[in-house]
């Protein structure tokens, strides 16, 4: 296979003899020196394609999100936010390598009648798939709509059990300085680990939330959370937690990371809206993932009609 | 002339690049917030670097060159603003600008970039040389800006805050203002003592 494409107009060593071009070789080195600038540039895509060789799965589409304009597969697994490689969104795609999602299991505690382990192969055997398309809003004021594939995280709540004291669920990131670099930098990494999540009770519940282990039609991309991720689409993009490791029943309301790290710009809830703006930037308006033209974001990220009712008594201005 | 040709090709390479990426760029708009935005503050660090550097090396010919470039990347990074960010909105742009301390720090950089580039004529220079000290107002904060528009902090930033932290030190210590602050405050210690 010809891995490197040569320009259209590379220049092959035995046209090189021609007196004229011949006399011109400083363009000719610079013209080499752009063609080493051209191939480094597809040697980089090469290499984000390599880190996200994917399994296909075998899912059901459903109706969810059917109207809306998906964005690109290289759009969704090239630009993230996975502090545990880099603050940088190019670079997990590049890094995320170090990362082995299989074997992988999910431990399963607290408030439940037994605690208990889930590996990944019985999850993919346990539940069937769907895909749904979703919006997806990350809370710096980009969006775009990705086909998750995953099934419904009340299939897991039901299997566990949970007892009446459970009133939130916990979930947390892996921990492993030798998979995700920036953990070994200790208290010099980017933001503390393990990342952690919650969730109130009704709002694991939900229909639309899902534990998601593909998209655009294979297994999660390792930069996209693999291989088991939260996705909680009316939420901004932070509360849906990659790389799950442990997921926990707890009395309290869990303290997610970025309320950790500022309680004042991230609250525990994270609900997508419009009219409620970050202290640094305006939350009214979305660039969707590869436009040079912003659109409107809506209340809820478009699921108002799925999840206001649980929110009806809250001072949204407050719980942010 | 050569010189000049060159020394622009070298000032206009970051936009060259930043052109050359955008049209792969996953989210245009804060592509060029990032590009403009740190191309301008390097600027702005090499332009105050001049000055304590002249004894090393004599470059203060081109300090109104560097400067005026700096003004140039601000001025784009405006433009994204208002034209891309903004979507000509001026009410969105003064809302904004009254709103939220990261866009207000931003804006009276910017004007304070404007009113120093128009100023920087011979004929003007002269009449508005003390005003110019305003652009180590400019990097302060502007540091705090570009600080600002991260959620987290990393090296780049440290980076910036570092620089500005040396360079306003410096042109504080040289400041006669200053010094003589401390002359009176070091006159009065001593005949109290
Ligand atoms: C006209 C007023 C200005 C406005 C409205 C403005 C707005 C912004 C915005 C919205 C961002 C962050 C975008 C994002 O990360 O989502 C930003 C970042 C930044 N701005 Fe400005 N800005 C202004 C003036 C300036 C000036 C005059 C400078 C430099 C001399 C500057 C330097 C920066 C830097 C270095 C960043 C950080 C880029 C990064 O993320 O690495 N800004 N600005």
């Amino acid at each position: 296979m010809d891995i490197i494409k040569k320009p259209s107009w590379h220049i092959s060593e035995n046209e090189v003899t021609d007196e004229a071009l011949f006399n011109k070789r400083r363009d000719f080195l610079k013209l080499g020196a752009a063609s080493i600038v051209l191939t480094t540039t597809v040697m980089e895509q090469l290499s984000a394609v390599e880190t996200t060789k994917r399994d296909p799965l075998k899912f059901k589409k459903t109706s969810f999100g059917k109207d809306l304009n998906i964005n690109d597969f290289n759009q969704a697994s090239t630009y993230n936010n996975f502090y545990e490689f880099s603050l940088k969104k190019s670079e997990p795609a590049k890094l995320a390598h170090t990362l082995n999602p299989s074997p992988w299991d999910i431990e399963i505690g607290g408030e439940v009648e037994k605690p208990f382990t889930l590996s990944m192969e019985e999850i993919i055997k346990s539940y069937p798939l769907q895909e749904r398309i979703y919006r997806f809003r990350c809370v710096e004021g980009w969006a775009m709509v990705v086909p998750w594939i995953g099934f419904s995280l009340s299939h897991i709540i039901k299997l566990a059990k949970p007892n009446s004291k459970a009133k939130f669920v916990k979930f947390t990131t892996l921990f492993d300085p030798k998979q995700f670099p920036d953990q070994a930098k200790g208290m010099f990494g980017n933001i503390p680990y393990p990342y952690v999540e919650g969730l109130r009770m009704d709002e694991a519940m939900n229909d639309l939330t899902i534990l998601s282990v593909g998209m655009y039609g294979k297994t999660l991309p390792k930069q996209n959370g693999a291989p088991l991720r939260l996705i909680v689409p009316w939420k901004y993009g932070f509360k849906s937690i990659k790389s799950i490791v442990k997921i926990e029943f707890v009395q309290e309301q869990p303290i997610n990371t970025w309320n950790a790290i500022s309680s004042k710009e991230y609250g525990f809830y994270a609900n997508v809206n419009p009219q409620v703006d970050h202290p640094r930037w305006s939350q009214a308006r979305e660039r969707k993932l590869g436009s040079f033209f912003k659109q409107k974001t809506l209340m809820f990220n478009g699921y108002e009609k799925e999840v206001a009712n649980m929110y009806k008594d809250m001072d949204l201005r407050k719980f942010i | 002339m050569i010189k000049k040709i060159v020394l622009n090709l070298i000032f206009l390479s970051p936009l060259v690049y930043m052109l050359y990426g955008l049209q792969s760029a996953v989210d245009p708009i804060k592509y060029i917030y990032i590009h403009t935005g740190s191309t301008a503050i390097v600027m702005l660090i090499l332009t105050l670097c001049i000055t304590p550097l002249r004894k090393v090396k004599n470059l203060v010919k081109y300090r109104r060159f560097v400067g005026l470039y700096t003004f140039f990347y601000a001025f784009l990074h405006f433009i994204n603003f208002f034209v891309l960010d903004a979507e000509l909105s001026v009410a969105f742009v003064i809302k904004q600008t009254l709103d939220k301390p990261f866009v207000y720090l931003g804006m009276i950089s910017f004007v304070v970039l404007l009113f120093m580039s128009i100023t920087s004529t011979r004929k003007l220079f002269k009449k508005y040389r003390t005003w110019h000290n305003g652009v180590y107002l400019v990097l302060g904060i502007i540091t705090i800006h570009a600080s600002m528009a991260q959620k987290v902090l990393s090296a780049v930033e440290y980076f910036y805050i570092f620089m500005a932290v040396i360079l306003i030190g410096h042109r504080a210590f040289k400041s006669k203002w200053i010094s003589r602050f401390f002359a009176n405050f070091l006159q009065k210690r001593v005949k109290t003592a």
